[in-house]
């Protein structure tokens, strides 16, 4: 059997074939005119579109991820100054306060700054430090004591008509109450 | 014995054939390029090429009413999707892949239609008409009732039809065979 015929139209022909392609060839397409209506876009302008949206789209990302950045900025670095203010700028944050007695009358007046949170903060988190207070600021040292002689005399009588007018308050205080008394001589330390 | 050496010789190739004709496979290219930048005219000469191919696809699968508009619609769906198209040489491929799809959603959404029964197909008359014919190789499996269609319907070559379904010679022309012994056997004609 030779399928030339079939495969290509070559070599000796097929009846069967023959008859076929003319039963058949009257069902064969025929011409008719594509009606392409004009709302069918091409690819050109979605196209430009889509490139656009995407362009759009990374300009707002682009806009918002700035925004952002610069508003995390503005949030930590005040955090960041206070937690590093170092002791000479509390120095000279705290001159004013301790001048201020310097300017009245000779009167002592004890004024504390308030600490800011981001310091309380720091302290808070440092694990080493201890809760031992320390005086670090040479100014606010206790100073030598500047009382003559007579005057310590003065003070040490004063001191021991207090520590007597105690015990005896606390003798009686005792006998009012009905409780037994006290070892004088325990406290004999504190009578002088 | 003949009937396996035919065989043969179209698995192996050793029967000398021409080659597949592609020269219009650079105008098709120029075509679709000039579709996709806008010239919509040039889709007219698309049409005109490749409507037989469409039509025969389609004549295989649905009922012969249908094909004129499906052809139609077919078209008109490739136009809008030929953005899509990367390779424009597959273009014939491409589109005949679509009639498929087309033909399958046809069938899907009409309920309306007629199954082709075997005792329809017995019913053998000696003077065959064209649709009668036509029903029997709807019959056979999709890739000879195609193959065939395009070939007797149509007017195709087997080079030619291998040229534009994107299947190769040797599938053709081993469809071709296999589908034309089984239509002989439905005709009658052993």
């Amino acid at each position: 059997m030779n399928d030339n015929y079939l495969w290509d139209r070559s070599g000796e022909p097929d009846p069967t074939v023959q008859e076929l392609e003319e039963i058949l060839g009257t069902l064969r397409y025929q011409p008719r005119a594509l009606e392409i209506p004009n709302d069918i876009g091409l690819r050109g302008n979605r196209t430009f579109l889509a490139k656009l949206a995407i362009a759009a789209a990374i300009g707002l990302f682009a806009i918002a991820f700035g925004l952002w950045v610069n508003f995390n900025r503005h949030q930590t670095v005040p955090a960041v100054e206070s937690r590093h203010d170092s002791p000479a700028e509390q120095k000279k944050n705290d001159t004013p306060a301790q001048s201020a007695p310097n300017t009245g009358n000779g009167a002592q007046l004890a004024v504390v700054k308030k600490p800011t949170p981001a310091n309380v903060q720091k302290r808070r988190r440092d694990p080493g430090r201890t809760l031992v207070a320390q005086n670090k600021n040479p100014d606010s040292a206790p100073r030598p004591s500047t009382l003559t002689p007579q005057e310590l005399a003065e003070k040490e009588q004063v001191l021991l008509a207090l520590r007597l007018v105690s015990a005896k308050l606390n003798l009686a205080q005792r006998k009012t109450q009905g409780l037994p008394q006290s070892n004088l001589i325990r406290n004999q330390h504190k009578i002088g | 014995m003949l009937e396996a050496e035919a065989t043969a010789d179209m698995l192996l190739m050793t029967q000398p054939f021409s080659a597949p004709k592609i020269e219009d496979q650079p105008v098709e290219v120029a075509l679709v390029k000039a579709v996709i930048n806008g010239e919509r005219d040039r889709f007219a000469r698309l049409y005109e090429m490749y409507a037989p191919l469409v039509h025969g696809i389609l004549l295989a699968r649905v009922p012969r009413d249908e094909v004129d508009d499906l052809v139609q619609d077919i078209f008109l769906h490739a136009l809008k999707k030929l953005h899509t198209l990367r390779d424009p040489k597959a273009f014939a491929p491409w589109i005949a892949m679509m009639a498929r799809n087309r033909a399958m959603d046809f069938y899907r959404t009409s309920r309306q239609t007629v199954e082709v029964t075997e005792q329809m197909a017995i019913a053998r008359s000696p003077n065959r008409t064209a649709k009668e014919i036509l029903d029997l190789i709807r019959q056979l499996p999709d890739a000879y009732r195609e193959t065939l269609v395009l070939r007797f319907v149509e007017g195709m070559t087997g080079p030619e039809i291998a040229s534009r379904t994107g299947l190769t010679p040797a599938s053709v022309r081993v469809n071709l065979h296999r589908g034309m012994k089984l239509l002989r056997e439905k005709i009658g004609i052993v």
